[in-house]
């Protein structure tokens, strides 16, 4: 008997550009031109060698060139530690935010018919085109003292720019779309009829999420949060607008790498990125095991 | 049904990422309750309010017995105090320039009359702008003409953004005003010439110090003397200094940003950490930091550091920041005009 | 009457789904809706379920106006054009889902999970996930499914459209069969008058959205009253199929 793990086309079939990459894993049924097939295979390698591998290659042994103490020494610094705070923080909450976000706007979009539909998956999506900086800048135009917002906020003693709260604001910002690009489409293939079974033998809202629909966008939304949370580490334009630069106070990761770079710590800002590229590593492997689930 | 519960949980959601934004706290007081002071610095300050605050917090403590701790930010002068100006709230500024300061001033953040409330026009220490070239200094340069040659690279910074480009920029044309008698015209085509070997135009000094010394771009990098101090002293031997026939007294001004303070209930405590600069101590850290301390006294025990025959020339021959800053910075300025004129090119 | 649709009127964003549907269906009858695709037959199932909503007109299951009674309180079994079999559940979850929303208790579910898998002829495959079926069992976990909280209608949406023609035949004599056997007042919507004929007691003609004739299949076929009626059946092959029966 067949078990759980037997493949069907059913599964395969996500359909959009992200995902149908997977399919490069099958193998091609004729076989290749070989001159072309190594000819390309050659020139991603070496490019990925040139673009990826020596650029990390230098990270690490950049951050270990002053020895294994310094490079302690510079990881367990005061500041260091506040920033991978902050950082953990504001990945902890865009995360939050935009999984439970995302799960209610592919709901939303996937399930319901409703005029401006469309114009609330493009708003969604803005801040995938819109440059950081750029969102940085109307955070501070919208909240900041000379900003729209700014009288209201002020006499009412909430600080967002300059202070932890935009941080995180604009950590949310620009991962909004994330996890909703990953569940939308999974969501829209499931279509509603399982949904409308269930509401018709009257299961209730949140019966019907947990039972019907959040088995089948499980590995979608992991993968979502996945992506939200490297994005939401690594965020640099957006934050460094917004932040005013307290050291120790809005300072993430990437901004104090930034820091220690200009004040010709060198090496400790080698150190602190190679902290940045671990965790991107244990997020890649996560990844992987999600992907590989997913199947 | 479900319509209703979606909207239910959606707004949910907006409430909960609002309390999750809402729970940062502002400087004024930090967590474990002491008071907290933010200087809002220009950029190549970073290492000497380091060691500063290290000071200045020991002197506080040992005169009110008080712990305090002081956040600093760094950036490009004219960017943070335009930070400032849009809610960044630092109890003190200590800029590149007045202007910068008069900036927040005009937003009514400081009160008039502040460049009079502290000694020397509230600049508690001096520098003034050199060359800094890579050893042999390969291209010959010893003045400020030896930059417009041909095939010269120069890095300075953008003066819409640095204090320190403001500084350099208004340093080449004194010198270019002087050799060519006053003719203005002149001068603009020298400093278009110039601009034009300009290589890379960061937003700070910092961050050209950087492409300079870091990236090893450029032939020369025209930077503050302590910024060429301290590049020397990141990097032995690898590096000179020239300091050209005639440069520009450069004057960071410092200022109590009244409002925050006064908010922040910060107000003795900032004019207190801003008069402690006037100190023999502070003025000797200043020394030390490669800054050239106001104190006539503290200034002799660097005369073996500091090369004091150089020609200065000083904002008031240029009329004081607000004409300077109005002539050549502002938008349509004459730095607009010769840069533009390149980009038409 | 059991069933019955009094003037009912829908639109679609300014498609006319129904118009002016009116039709009623006797206790234990098996009805179809028959018509050309796009005429307007699923929404009228879907209006019954209480999926859809109409703009105006009736509804009324055992002489009760049901129009604002949610689905889930109008005792009703639906089978879903593609099944809709929840993807990540076993057969028997499928079929005990609407008894667990139900909260009765563990054994009652059981038990009648097992009756109903007795029924479809699937004892031995109640853990099997859907995707492990063949077309014609999932519809037969479709129909158990609909029936587990002993509805009062059962109403199918083209339930043989998506299995081969060739089991087509086979699975319609046995669901005729089995609705016989559960004895349920049943509705279901098709554009094969074949199937219409073979199956139904009562056949409502639908087309663009308005009900064109009702009657047995005998009557339809031999004095179709409207234009549409007449072209739409095929007399000939109804006689074929008569005389085969």
């Amino acid at each position: 008997m067949a078990k759980k793990k037997e493949r069907t086309y059913e599964k395969d079939v996500i359909g959009d550009g992200i995902h149908s990459i997977r399919k490069v894993i099958e193998p091609p049924k004729e076989p290749s031109n070989h001159r072309m097939k190594y000819a390309l295979i050659g020139m991603s390698a070496l490019f990925l060698i040139l673009m990826l591998v020596l650029p990390l290659i230098v990270v690490i042994s950049n951050a270990l060139r002053d020895g294994w103490n310094t490079y302690v020494g510079a990881i367990l610094d005061e500041y260091t530690i506040k920033a991978l705070k902050l950082t953990v923080a504001a990945t902890l909450c865009a995360v939050v935010v935009n999984t439970i976000f995302g799960i209610f706007a592919s709901y939303l979009l996937s399930k319901f018919y409703f005029r401006g539909r469309q114009l609330l998956a493009t708003l969604i999506d803005i801040p995938f085109s819109i440059s950081p900086v750029i969102a940085g800048l109307l955070f501070i135009l919208t909240f900041g003292n000379v900003g729209w917002m700014g009288e209201f906020l002020k006499s009412n003693g909430i600080k967002i720019v300059f202070a932890v709260p935009g941080v995180i604001l604009a950590t949310i910002f620009v991962t909004l779309p994330f996890v909703f690009r990953e569940l939308f489409p999974v969501m829209n293939s499931q279509g509603k009829d399982e949904e409308e079974a269930a509401a018709l033998m009257g299961a209730g809202g949140f019966t019907i999420f947990r039972k019907i629909t959040f088995p089948h966008i499980k590995w979608a939304l992991m993968y979502g949060v996945i992506l939200c949370t490297a994005r939401a580490m690594g965020e640099f334009g957006a934050v460094s607008v917004i932040s005013g630069h307290l050291r120790g106070k809005t300072i993430t990761l990437p901004l104090h790498v930034e820091i220690l770079y200009n004040e010709f710590h060198t090496t400790a800002a080698f150190a602190v990125s190679s902290l940045l590229v671990i965790l991107a590593v244990l997020i890649l492997i996560a990844r992987n095991i999600v992907e590989w689930k997913r199947k | 049904m479900k319509k209703r519960m979606v909207a239910g949980v959606l707004s949910m959601g907006m409430t909960l990422s609002l309390l999750f934004t809402g729970c940062g706290g502002g400087p004024g007081e930090s967590e474990n309750g002491s008071r907290e002071l933010l200087n809002v610095s220009y950029d190549p300050t970073r290492e000497f309010y380091v060691t500063y605050n290290e000071l200045f917090s020991e002197y506080w403590k040992e005169k009110t017995g008080e712990e305090i701790r002081i956040t600093q930010s760094h950036g490009g002068s004219g960017s943070q105090a335009r930070s400032v100006i849009e809610g960044n709230e630092a109890d003190v500024v200590t800029l590149a320039l007045a202007h910068d300061i008069m900036a927040i001033e005009d937003a009514g953040l400081i009160e008039n009359g502040w460049m009079e409330e502290l000694e020397k026009n509230s600049a508690p220490y001096t520098s003034t702008i050199v060359f800094l070239v890579r050893k042999g200094n390969e291209k010959g340069i010893q003045d400020w003409d030896d930059l417009v040659k041909e095939g010269v690279e120069v890095i300075t910074p953008n003066p819409k953004t640095s204090g320190g480009a403001c500084w350099n920029f208004l340093a080449a044309w004194a010198y270019e005003q002087k050799q060519n008698g006053g003719d203005e015209e002149a001068t603009k085509a020298f400093m278009k010439k110039l601009y034009e070997n300009v290589l890379v135009l960061d937003s700070g000094a910092r961050g050209a110090t950087n492409t300079f010394v870091e990236n090893r771009q450029g032939d020369v990098l025209i930077a503050w003397e302590n910024e060429a101090y301290l590049s020397m002293e990141q990097y032995p031997g690898e590096y000179e200094m020239v300091t050209p026939s005639i440069s520009i007294l450069a004057e960071p001004s410092v200022a109590v940003v009244d409002s925050n303070a006064k908010e922040h209930g910060t107000e003795e405590l900032a004019k207190a950490y801003l008069e402690y600069l006037y100190s023999a101590d502070a003025q000797r850290l200043a020394g030390e930091n490669y800054y050239r301390p106001s104190d006539e006294e503290i200034q002799k025990e660097f005369s073996q550091q500091f090369n004091f025959d150089m020609e200065l020339v000083t904002m008031d021959d240029f009329g004081g920041w607000k004409e300077a800053y109005d002539t050549y910075f502002d938008d349509g300025g004459v730095f607009d005009q010769i840069y533009d004129c390149k980009n038409n090119e | 009457m059991y069933v019955e649709m009094r003037h009912v009127n829908k639109t679609f964003d300014g498609f006319h789904a129904s118009r002016d549907v009116s039709f009623a269906i006797k206790k234990g009858h098996m009805a179809a809706l028959l018509g050309p695709s796009g005429s307007g037959k699923t929404t009228i199932l879907r209006m019954i379920a209480g999926l859809d909503q109409p703009d105006s007109g009736d509804i009324l299951i055992d002489e009760v106006r049901v129009n604002d009674l949610r689905a889930s309180k109008r005792g009703i079994g639906f089978v879903f054009q593609n099944y809709a079999l929840f993807r990540y559940m076993t057969v028997a979850d499928n079929i005990a889902f609407g008894l667990e929303v139900q909260k009765k208790s563990k054994a009652e579910i059981k038990a009648r999970v097992e009756e109903l898998l007795e029924l479809i002829s699937m004892k031995e495959l109640g853990k099997r996930y859907p995707h492990q079926l063949s077309g014609g069992q999932r519809q037969r976990v479709a129909f158990a499914r609909a029936l587990a909280p002993r509805p009062q209608i059962l109403l199918l949406d083209e339930p043989f459209a998506a299995i081969d023609a060739k089991v087509r035949q086979e699975l319609r004599t046995w669901l005729k069969e089995m609705i016989g056997r559960v004895g349920i007042t049943s509705i279901f919507v098709t554009h094969d008058q074949e199937e219409a004929m073979e199956i139904a007691d009562r056949i409502i003609l639908i087309n663009q959205g308005k009900v064109e004739q009702i009657g047995t299949p005998a009557e339809i076929c031999s004095c179709p009253e409207t234009e549409f009626a007449a072209d739409f059946i095929d007399a000939r092959r109804f006689e074929a199929l008569m005389s085969m029966k």
